[in-house]
């Protein structure tokens, strides 16, 4: 895990990304509270705290008795919402970062353009 | 859920009116890893010696599982404290695992032996000839076998390198999972145990600086730097822990209730951000409170105790 | 008392270290005195040795010892003093009756083979009623009981006091000795003194007045490690 944030955030987020690359199908059972403390050598309360999120906010369902599984429909929830991140995490810096260099907009566009093309 | 531990003003002065503890309050809840950090010197170690009944408090009250420890055999029974400097009879090593056996109801022999492997430890060797880190490794071996539901870990890993300390955190956590209890972990090595710990206790000069979740505290604390101008308004909506300078720019580690929108706010204003890490969060706070480290610096300061 | 138990138990963990050394020493004082007496052939009076004060004064170093190790040791682990200090009296006093008893059948071995068939008195004891059987099973076990507690209680005095207090308890030891000697010798109370040891009754010395002593000094053991540290 990396340092600062959150781990349970973290833990979060890293089967959020499963989720969306497809390592987590919707529908497939997620990895234990306990196998995901073990994995990452983190405290089981933390990761439990990690996947909780995930359920609070539908991700995740609990079957009684067998474990936690993805929810149908997650994968496009969760495009949508990282597509609202986007903006506030890439762009905002990205524009911040531009205005120090005197970098103006239509400026910025176009490199966009060229580096796109160039890729 | 009734407390483990209650800690209400527990004061402990030595003979020659050295203060190890200082009026120090608290609790702790059932089935938890604590960390209980500070500097060497810090009571640390005092502290859980009055909470097994090994010393004894000055004034303020203890209760453990609700009880006084002392000359308690119900308390005491459920307790296992592992210490650095812990010392053991001339015998073998078997014969002090025996003995550990016989006085931890909870003891699971079979575990016992499989950290014994782990760790490489030869049972047939007397304990006056073990190095330091087979020592520690003994001490280790007896905390996590004796299943005690009250735990300690007191620097239990001087001389073991990094492979055995990793088997210990590992061991520790898997059965942990296995078979919940309460923990206290007192360590230097911050890093290494700050993603097992669920709560934070920090000690300094005998006063209890932090009681604070693990989790709640990551992120609490923020490392910014950019202009002067810029570091000081943000440093404004929390408590400013340390500031290095250099020219026109500042570093200042500062301490709040930061969300998202305060790391959107560090942007705009043009500030590098960067989350502390539970290490650095314990060497700002108890470097702030010595008064080691006051507001501004002169760039040329070292930053203390990295 | 279950701990209490499980205390005198743990002592007996490792009871080639515990039975080990006080009977080997006194194995290697007995051996040296028979190969000694029998080299030299008839002596008159037929020797005492004397050999037999070994195997009390390795119990006197063990209890010491059980205070300095086994205490950090043992309340470090999680047991009471009280239940650490009736553990050790427990295993003391099982010692004491077990060693007592193997001495006493190796000193009827010892007069049933005429001294080891050198006239050799290593295990007899010297000026005891040996018409009572009980009288004299007590002498050999008796003087263990006290020297164990004697130790017991010097090693608690240094763990709870220091260096200090033992220094401290010599002071008063020998002040305190050599005060009623330099009072016996100034009133001349010697010869009453010698003549009242010479009346005493062989039991009395081995018996009646070491169990006097070691009744107080348990106690005032308990008292000094309620509030030891290890």
């Amino acid at each position: 895990m990396e340092d600062g944030r959150p781990i349970f955030l973290q833990i979060a987020e890293l089967l959020e990304n499963s989720i969306l690359d497809g390592t987590l199908a919707e529908e497939e059972q997620v990895p234990s509270t306990n196998e995901l403390a073990a994995f990452h050598r983190i405290n089981p309360a933390t990761a439990a705290k990690g996947v909780n999120k995930l359920v609070d906010d539908g991700t995740l369902y609990k079957k009684r008795g067998i474990g936690m599984f993805v929810s149908s429909g997650a994968r496009a929830k969760l495009r949508g919402r990282r597509r609202d991140d986007f903006a506030r995490q890439y762009v905002q810096p990205l524009l911040t970062e531009a205005r120090k260099l005197g970098i103006d907009p239509t400026e910025l566009k176009h490199m966009i353009d060229t580096w796109e093309q160039a890729r | 859920m009734s407390p483990v531990i209650s800690v209400t003003d527990l004061t402990k002065r030595y003979r020659g009116g050295v203060t190890a503890l200082d009026r120090v309050s608290f609790s702790l809840t059932e089935n938890r890893i604590y960390g209980l950090l500070g500097r060497n010197g810090a009571g640390k170690t005092t502290l859980m010696q009055i909470l097994t009944a090994q010393n004894f408090a000055t004034s303020g009250e203890v209760r453990v599982f609700g009880e006084h420890p002392y000359e308690n055999e119900r308390v005491l029974a459920r307790t296992s404290f592992i210490k650095e400097s812990q010392t053991y009879p001339p015998v073998r090593v078997h014969h002090v695992l025996r003995a550990a056996s016989l006085i931890h109801p909870g003891w699971d022999e079979e575990f016992a032996q499989q950290l014994v492997d782990d760790f490489r430890l030869p049972s047939r060797r007397n304990v006056r000839k073990l190095s330091r880190g087979m020592l520690s490794a003994l001490g280790i071996i007896i905390g996590l076998a004796s299943r005690a539901p009250l735990t300690f870990f007191d620097e239990p890993y001087l001389g073991l390198d990094a492979v055995a300390r990793q088997i210990f955190y590992d061991r520790l956590l898997a059965d942990y999972t296995e078979h919940p209890r309460t923990i206290v972990l007192s360590t230097h090595l911050i890093d290494e145990v700050s993603e097992l710990i669920e709560h934070v206790l920090l000690i300094d000069a005998g006063r209890l600086l932090l009681d604070a979740d693990a989790e709640t505290l990551r992120g609490q604390v923020l490392t910014v730097s950019g202009p002067v101008a810029s570091v000081d308004e943000f440093a404004r909506t929390g408590t400013e822990l340390h500031r290095v300078r250099l020219g026109g720019t500042a570093r200042a580690t500062v301490r709040g209730d930061f969300g998202p929108a305060d790391h959107d706010r560090a942007r705009t204003l043009g500030l590098a951000l960067e989350a502390s890490s539970l290490q650095d969060t314990v060497v700002r706070l108890t470097t702030a409170t010595n008064g080691a480290a006051p507001a501004i610096t002169g760039a040329t300061s070292k930053e203390a105790h990295r | 008392m279950n701990r209490a138990l499980t205390v005198a138990r743990l002592q007996f963990v490792a009871w080639p270290f515990v039975v080990g050394w006080p009977w080997g020493i006194l194995a290697l004082s007995f051996f040296i005195n028979l190969a000694l007496f029998a080299s030299i052939g008839d002596i008159d009076p037929a020797p005492v040795t004397g050999g037999l004060a070994s195997i009390y004064i390795v119990m006197l170093v063990a209890s010491t010892q059980t205070i300095m190790q086994d205490f950090p040791f043992t309340i470090g682990l999680g047991v009471s003093r009280r239940s650490f200090y009736l553990g050790n009296l427990l295993q003391f006093t099982t010692q004491a009756i077990g060693y007592a008893a193997v001495l006493y059948l190796l000193a009827v071995v010892e007069e049933a083979t005429g001294g080891w068939g050198i006239d050799l008195t290593f295990f007899g004891l010297p000026f005891l009623l040996v018409d009572n059987p009980v009288l004299r099973y007590l002498a050999f076990a008796i003087p263990f009981l006290l020297l164990g507690f004697l130790g017991i209680a010097i090693a608690l005095v240094f763990k709870r006091w220091g260096v200090n207090g033992i220094l401290t308890l010599t002071t008063a030891t020998i002040v305190g000795f050599g005060g009623l000697g330099v009072l016996a010798t100034w009133r001349g109370w010697w010869p009453a003194i010698g003549g009242w040891f010479a009346d005493q009754p062989g039991g009395a010395l081995l018996v009646g007045y070491p169990a006097l002593l070691a009744l107080p000094l348990a106690a005032a053991s308990y008292l000094i490690i309620r509030r030891a540290t290890p």
